[in-house]
């Protein structure tokens, strides 16, 4: 008897903690965002509020919901990740009856990255390039790229100058 | 007749009395020789087959074998293939394959070789086995990506799921692993040479060659079974029956036993001897 307790005790071991694993939750990765900041066109590195700002997407079938920003000064975006460039109306109010509306295009490469067995597939955007559909009347004056890869919501990706 | 009878009755007589002068050796060695067979034994993992027959998703048939080196030392092996389909849940429909996060079929083939050591003492005529034993253990497998999403917290553009990776039915091939294997398990002679057996393993791997670029992981490795984020561990088992092929028969050799204790034996019944 004293032989088999050893391996016994042995199996035991395996069968108890063969069930213990990783719980598959997803906490630890996401897609991330677009994290865009105004500043001012004459002093670079003084952030300015932009008046009632409202941020739509744009789908080729018409606008979607207003996405919901709190910060008048940065706003933090979704980027579609079926495809590779997303289409912002950006809205400046500064009266009743001065309403700007300006399209940013986001273009983009996606980059699929298998993030773990919870989590599955995340994407970060390469490449980044901002520009602003040309009309009557535009607010944004200049729009500049300073992380072209977007990873993390960190720090901001674009800067946009008006 | 009677002469006849008188002398075979002398004659008997001597007989009996030349017998009785012979001391009556009571420990008289055992000279038959216990020889127990050596062989090969073959046979097929029973758990793999009904698996597969149970489950849509998983075909996996395993040979094992071992052959007899020394009383207790067997050189063992196993060689199998498995192909499996494991879709990770995570969407708007759960237990429906449209609501996977992503599934992968996972198919390669193995081989795992090493020894097994008997820690178990028969008795007279049994080959029976209680085990443990080691494996180096190596599997050459392709990964196919057959569907995924993009997992984003954020549902502004697609309000109901998630979005549909860009390239579906990917497959990453030559891929391949290798771990160390510590198996415990059981044999038992059911009928003769036919044993049953089930073992437990404990795989620990050391070389793992993923996709390239993150593209994926490999989540299942043939032999060595799910893997798991952050561990270099894996279990398995199996349930097989296997037979032997004895090719020749050897008797263990009997350990010599210590002179001490041989000594202590005999000095209690010289002193009974003398007493007496």
């Amino acid at each position: 008897m004293n032989k088999l307790q050893f391996p016994l005790i042995i199996l035991l071991g395996i069968l108890s903690f063969s069930a213990c694993e990783k719980d598959d939750i997803c906490i630890d990765a996401d897609t991330p965002q677009l994290i865009i900041r105004f500043y001012n066109i004459t002093d670079t590195t003084e952030f300015k509020d932009v008046q009632n700002l409202v941020v739509r997407g744009l789908l080729p079938s018409g606008s979607k919901d207003t996405i919901a920003n709190i910060a008048l000064d940065s706003i933090v975006i979704p980027l579609r990740t079926d495809a590779s460039s997303t289409s912002f109306a950006l809205t400046r109010q500064l009266s009743i009856t001065d309403i700007n509306v300006d399209t940013l295009v986001i273009s983009y490469d996606i980059k699929e990255i298998f993030e773990s067995r919870a989590c599955g597939y995340i994407v970060n955007y390469d490449a980044l390039e901002a520009t602003v559909k040309p009309d009557d009347s535009v607010w944004i004056q200049e729009t500049r790229i300073t992380t072209s890869l977007i990873e993390n919501t960190a720090s901001a990706h674009v800067k946009i100058l008006h | 007749m009677s002469r006849y009878c008188i002398s075979l009755f002398f004659f008997l007589l001597y007989a009996l009395g030349s017998a009785q002068s012979e001391p009556i050796d009571l420990n008289k060695k055992d000279t038959v020789a216990y020889k127990q067979p050596y062989g090969i034994r073959v046979g097929v993992d029973l758990s793999r087959v009904l698996v597969s027959f149970l489950e849509d998703n998983y075909t996996g048939l395993e040979f094992v074998g071992d052959y007899r080196l020394t009383n207790k030392l067997y050189l063992a092996g196993e060689l199998g293939n498995e192909k499996k389909t494991i879709g990770v849940p995570l969407g708007n429909e759960i237990n429906n394959p449209a609501g996977d996060l992503y599934s992968f079929t996972t198919s390669g083939s193995y081989i795992k070789l090493g020894i097994d050591y008997n820690t178990y003492g028969n008795w007279y005529g049994e080959q029976n086995m209680i085990y443990v034993g080691g494996r180096y253990a190596f599997s050459t497998f392709s990964q196919t990506l057959d569907n995924y999403k993009i997992f984003n917290t954020d549902r502004y553009w697609n309000p109901d799921d998630f979005a549909v990776g860009t390239t579906q039915n990917q497959e990453f091939s030559s891929l391949n692993a290798s771990w160390l294997e510590f198996v415990v398990g059981i044999k038992a002679e059911i009928l003769k040479n036919l044993y049953f057996s089930a073992s437990a393993r404990l795989a620990f791997y050391i070389t793992n060659k993923q996709p390239e670029n993150n593209a994926f992981r490999n989540l299942f490795i043939p032999g060595f079974n799910k893997v798991t984020d952050g561990s270099k561990f894996g279990v398995g088992y199996n349930y097989s029956i296997s037979y032997l092929i004895p090719l020749y028969k050897k008797s263990n050799k009997p350990k010599e036993e210590p002179v001490e204790e041989l000594l202590e034996e005999v000095q209690p019944n010289e002193e009974f001897e003398e007493g007496f």
